[in-house]
């Protein structure tokens, strides 16, 4: 019966071209939309994922137990090497580093600011972050450039220095005392990122050893792990917390160490369902006007058929399985469009640079390439059908409970 | 009720009210049809000749009365009870909006033949053959806005006889037919009464529909007034 019921569908619907055409155009430009949107989502979310993990933060961290609540460098790891034996050959790693952060004063003829150094690996740190493609003026650290410095640009421009200019950081030694150190700036960085250019200055980890006087070859605050995807963090996670004596060390997600990331993407995706919603409601209401209508046009079709026998069940079926060939036929064509134009801007990008300090500032490019996913494809897919399962409820409730004989003495 | 009767119906009422006002359709109705008649209930417009088909036909409930048809008290039935009694034992000839309008001629008679379940070639080698004997012969494939009312209404009774059912319910099926063609059904109709032995309930006050009948009821203010034995 399902055949003749969707052939019965397809046919009333075709006998009213008008009508059926301008709820098609409707339902395909509300899929469309929502197709782009989830595909834009989905691009801009796993960009600012992206961005947020390799800016400089990786997708895991380990630190010495309490680290992460109590940034101070008396709780650093005085020996990383047990971390480093935990990481040789284990899977989806793709690189690691070791970093030395802290908090200090730069001052550089007579201005002052707040600065977060970071004490790097330059070789290592090329592999695990993105800070290596953002040095926009000099040249990235070296190794052997003991007192070399790189700054994030708009910090320069506080401390009004150049490439080659002085600067003397001073931060609190595990210990407590205040240790300074004179630097050179080396070269300029500009991410984007605000806490990157206001905030970062990059010098060799074996300087900020020596000069915070953390003494020892391996001593770290951070090892900074870049997985090879998002999707393999939980198992190196895992994995980590069963090699690692936890009471020595904390293992941290990227969303542990900054929650606002993952806040941010689960507003964004609670945002997509609100569109999706509005969208489905757009569209429920739309096929539901236009199914009302054709039953009141067919009442004494209706009436006819549960003369011959239709049953009530049957008629109700009949009705829904219209509105589910309506809701294909607008969502198809929707469909391909929508996935049309999210693969056009994939390819070539939707730039929105005009809105860029807004979008630095969530860790975004101001470029976008929409991202169609299964996940967000088969999201559509079904609220579409729920929508249209709904909105073919009623009038399929109404065609099935008329009186046969009242139904066909309707003019 | 003896075996040869298909249908008894007793006291049966209809009343419709319009503000304080009662109007009886049916009063009291007693009727009676036996296997293989070809019956025509007359009467005057709004004499109660369409309300008693419907009540017949399951497509309405009586206010009060009892219908028994081939043995079964079909008003005790349930709503999908009453779906499947049509189905599988009454065939309906209507005035007008007989087809369903999206489908072909050879579709419409196969219809209530897919209802019933019927393999797709079955159904439509019977709705060929039936189509056939009707006098449609190549106008299968069109959609009852390709015909002419004549060749609708020949559908209709293609459609009705097609599942064979015990009893066929035809209202006014010449009313929108000129006389040729109106005359031209009806002998149609009393033709497979005769030749397949099908029970007809016909509702027409046409002249050419009682001249048919083997039986002719008179209705008048929603009582049957002379059931004349022919």
């Amino acid at each position: 019966m399902f055949r003749i019921y969707m052939r019965l569908g397809l046919r009333n619907l075709l006998l009213y071209p008008m009508r059926t055409g301008l709820t098609v155009v409707g339902l395909a430009v509300g899929i469309a939309a929502l197709t782009f949107l989830s595909a834009m989502n989905n691009g801009w979310l796993q960009n600012m994922k992206a961005n947020f993990v390799l800016t400089q933060m990786g997708h895991v961290q380990v630190h010495a137990k309490g680290f992460e609540k109590s940034r101070r460098i008396s709780d650093y790891m005085h020996a990383t090497s047990e971390v480093d034996k935990a990481l040789q050959n284990m899977p989806h790693i793709q690189a690691w580093t070791h970093r030395i952060r802290v908090s200090g004063l730069a001052s550089a003829a007579g201005a002052n600011a707040s600065v977060l150094v970071s004490g790097i690996e330059p070789e290592n740190e090329k592999k695990v972050s993105r800070l290596y493609g953002f040095v926009q003026q000099g040249e990235w650290l070296r190794k052997a450039d003991k007192r070399g410095v790189l700054l994030g640009d708009v910090l320069a421009e506080r401390l009004s220095v150049g490439l080659g200019d002085k600067v003397v950081l001073m931060a609190a030694s595990p210990e407590g005392d205040i240790a300074s150190e004179v630097f050179r700036v080396r070269g300029l960085i500009h991410s984007g990122v605000l806490d990157v250019d206001n905030l970062l200055a990059l010098v060799p980890i074996s300087m900020a050893r020596d000069w915070l006087g953390l003494g020892l070859e391996g001593a770290a605050t951070d090892v900074v792990i870049r997985a090879d995807a998002f999707t393999s963090v939980d198992g190196i996670v895992k994995n980590l917390k069963q090699r690692l004596d936890t009471h020595d060390f904390e293992v941290l997600r990227w969303q542990e160490i900054d929650p606002m990331a993952e806040q941010w993407t689960m507003f964004a995706d609670v945002y997509t369902w609100i569109v999706l919603l509005v969208v489905i409601i757009v569209v429920l209401a739309e096929v539901l006007n236009t199914m009302l209508m054709s039953m009141y046009d067919r009442v004494r079709e209706f009436g006819l058929m549960a003369a011959l026998g239709t049953g009530q069940g049957q008629l109700f079926a009949m009705v829904v399985c219209e509105t589910l060939v309506l809701v294909a036929m607008g969502g198809v064509l929707g469909f391909v469009l929508g996935a049309a134009a999210s693969l056009y801007f994939a390819e070539y990008g939707l730039n929105l640079s005009q809105y860029a300090t807004a979008f630095s500032f969530m860790y975004m490019s101001p470029i976008v390439y929409p991202e169609l996913t299964l996940n967000g494809c088969a999201r559509i897919l079904i609220a579409a059908m729920v929508g249209a399962v709904l909105a073919g409820i009623y009038p399929a409730w109404k065609a099935s409970r008329l009186n046969p004989a009242a139904a066909m003495r309707e003019v | 009720m003896s075996d040869d009767i298909l249908l008894q119906a007793t006291d049966l009422c209809k009343y419709y009210h319009s503000g304080d006002l009662n109007v009886a359709a049916l009063d009291h109705v007693n009727f009676q049809l036996k296997k293989a008649a070809f019956t025509v209930l007359s009467g005057r417009s709004g004499s109660g000749k369409t309300t008693l088909l419907n009540m017949i036909g399951l497509l309405d409930n009586p206010d009060t009365g009892s219908l028994h048809i081939a043995g079964e008290d079909v008003l005790a039935l349930s709503a999908s009870k009453r779906a499947n009694f049509r189905l599988q034992r009454i065939g309906f000839v209507f005035q007008a909006y007989n087809l369903i309008r999206v489908l072909s001629a050879r579709e419409n008679v196969a219809y209530v033949l897919q209802l019933r379940g019927m393999a797709k070639k079955e159904r439509l080698d019977i709705a060929d053959r039936w189509l056939s004997e009707v006098g449609l012969e190549g106008l299968e494939g069109r959609r009852p806005d390709q015909l002419s009312g004549g060749q609708q209404q020949r559908v209709a009774v293609a459609r009705a006889l097609a599942s064979e059912p015990a009893l066929i319910l035809a209202d006014e099926p010449t009313a929108n037919l000129d006389s040729q063609h109106g005359e031209s059904l009806m002998m149609l109709m009393r033709e497979l009464n005769e030749r397949c032995g099908m029970t007809f309930l016909i509702a027409s006050h046409d002249p050419v529909a009682m001249a048919a009948a083997q039986q002719c009821v008179y209705m008048q203010d929603g009582k049957v007034v002379s059931p004349d034995i022919r």
